[in-house]
């Protein structure tokens, strides 16, 4: 006989929420619904009502997480509209800041994936690290949320204090490759909670547009910031780190492998920043078209369009974040699986509510 | 296949756009369907879809297809608000046709459209809803 539990919206581990309607037959998990319309407010409709730079402020609360690159991407899309040429100094001070968003948000994802695991020490080791992060990203934008640095044309701040941020990117590679990647590698509880749960296979991944992280460990390649290089990832050396399995565990493997490659950017672009101007002139003229632009989000690809009628507000703004795309897909990996694996194989793909129904 | 081939076989006689470090294609009268059966087979991935109001009661649609980390987009209208749903050729399709009828009350054939953001017993097409804020006493008109 089957019985449907229903989890959510309200969820005590992920504390965003999502409703998730779970049938099952004992413990085996038949069928999954997904409900995500809790955080719908209308990002697309108000950008549309407001002018250009007031929308980098509307954008940049799509996701308290990631926000600093929704920011980069709408700006992105409105440089690629007005022709506006982005000085180099500038790139690479949005390079290292999309970085450190990065290794925030991942610390963040790991420290969750612990805890829901009932692994608390390793809980506390990641948090204490993203602490680290947040830290170093409220020195440098002031904030430790939304940073408001990004603006159409450049960056809103200098970067004036390069070796504090060297000094933290070494910090954190070395607790990520000396103790992260050990214990969640090694550990028999990581093990057993993760290897072989939750598996999307490649084919699945592309047929529902999986992106970042969540594809990758199910053996796609795509990393935005190789095949369509923007910012300054095109001078920096880094490695895509890809996993075949497509279980949990393979989602976890190439999150934190991508904090180490995250450290390298970082360090690499310190090393080759110009001097130089930050941003170009405050005020731009947008003429009338459509642009889109992506980038490598912490979850995977974002995607903006914006379109232009020569007014100063966009008249069309187009949001699809990686949430959204990769949401769908853990129907697919819980189908089968334990009812007591549920919860970790949702966090595994390091859902965000907030960018999923804007 | 390259992209001459894909325009060949939809029968677009327009060439591809560069824009934006992007290609596009118009055409007011593709065959959707066509063009998701062509791209899966080539290993494309659906990015998006993006709706957008015409001045008219038609709406634009544009297609966003990521073809080896090349992003082409496919860019044709609806016929009376209308387009034949993709969903069964492309997954990815499901949750995004379900936000675009949604927001702008496009509607999609061949398939069911469930809510996504809105209440179930929420008309369609939140973004043409007429929202006049009352303060504090009022609400929604």
């Amino acid at each position: 006989m089957s019985y449907t539990i229903p989890i959510g919206p309200y969820h005590p581990s992920l504390e965003e929420p999502c409703k998730l309607q779970v049938t099952c037959e004992g413990e085996i998990v038949q069928d999954v619904t997904l409900s995500v319309k809790y955080n719908f407010r209308g990002v697309e409709w108000l950008a549309e009502r407001r002018n250009y730079h007031q929308a980098i402020t509307l954008v940049e609360r799509v996701c308290g997480i990631c926000s600093n690159v929704h920011t980069l991407t709408f700006c992105n899309a409105v440089e690629h509209l007005a022709g506006l040429p982005v000085p180099e100094r500038a790139q690479y001070i949005r390079t290292i800041v999309v970085e450190l968003e990065r290794l925030t948000s991942h610390a963040l994802w790991a420290g969750i994936a612990a805890e829901v695991m009932g692994f608390q020490t390793l809980f506390m080791t990641c948090f204490a690290l993203r602490e680290q992060l947040m830290d170093l990203l409220e020195t440098l934008s002031g904030n430790r949320v939304h940073y408001g640095m990004n603006c159409i044309g450049g960056v809103t701040r200098d970067l004036t204090d390069p070796e504090a941020v060297r000094t933290t990117s070494r910090r954190v590679r070395q607790t990520v490759a000396d103790q992260l990647i050990p214990l969640f590698a090694n550990d028999k509880t990581v093990h057993a909670r993760c290897a072989g749960i939750g598996k999307l296979s490649k084919e699945q991944a592309l047929a529902w547009g999986a992106v970042g992280p969540t594809a990758r460990a199910s053996g796609l390649t795509e990393d935005i910031r190789r095949t369509s290089p923007y910012a300054a990832y095109a001078r920096l050396a880094f490695e895509v780190p890809v996993e075949t399995s497509g279980d949990v565990f393979a989602r976890v493997v190439v999150r934190l492998r991508e904090m180490v490659e995250s450290c390298r950017i970082v360090e690499q672009a310190l090393d080759q920043m110009p001097p130089g101007p930050i941003h170009g002139p405050g005020f731009v003229e947008v003429p009338p078209g459509e642009a889109v632009a992506r980038s490598e989000a912490p979850r995977g690809e974002l995607f903006y369009y914006v379109a232009s009628d020569g007014t100063d507000i966009p008249s069309r703004v187009k949001i699809r974040t990686p949430s959204f795309v990769n949401q769908p897909t853990v129907r697919l990996m819980m189908l089968q699986e334990n009812l007591a694996d549920v919860p970790l194989i949702n966090a595994s793909i390091d859902p965000c509510y907030s960018c999923t129904s804007r | 296949m390259d992209l001459a081939e894909i325009r060949e076989c939809l029968g677009n006689g327009k060439a591809w756009v560069n824009k934006s470090e992007a290609r596009w294609l118009e055409n007011p009268n593709l065959d959707v369907e066509k063009m998701a059966r062509l791209m899966v087979e080539t290993g494309a991935r659906l990015v998006t879809v993006t709706a957008s109001r015409t001045p008219g009661d038609e709406f634009q649609m544009i297609y966003h297809w990521d073809l080896q980390g090349q992003l082409l987009n496919f860019v044709t209208i609806t016929h009376q608000a209308t387009l034949p749903s993709i969903a069964s050729i492309c997954p990815a399709a499901d949750w995004i046709e379900r936000e675009i009828h949604d927001y702008l009350a496009v509607n999609f054939t061949g398939r069911e459209l469930p809510t996504l953001v809105l209440n179930e017993q929420d008309p369609p097409g939140v973004f043409s809803w007429n929202f006049q804020w009352k303060g504090k006493e009022g609400g929604r008109a």
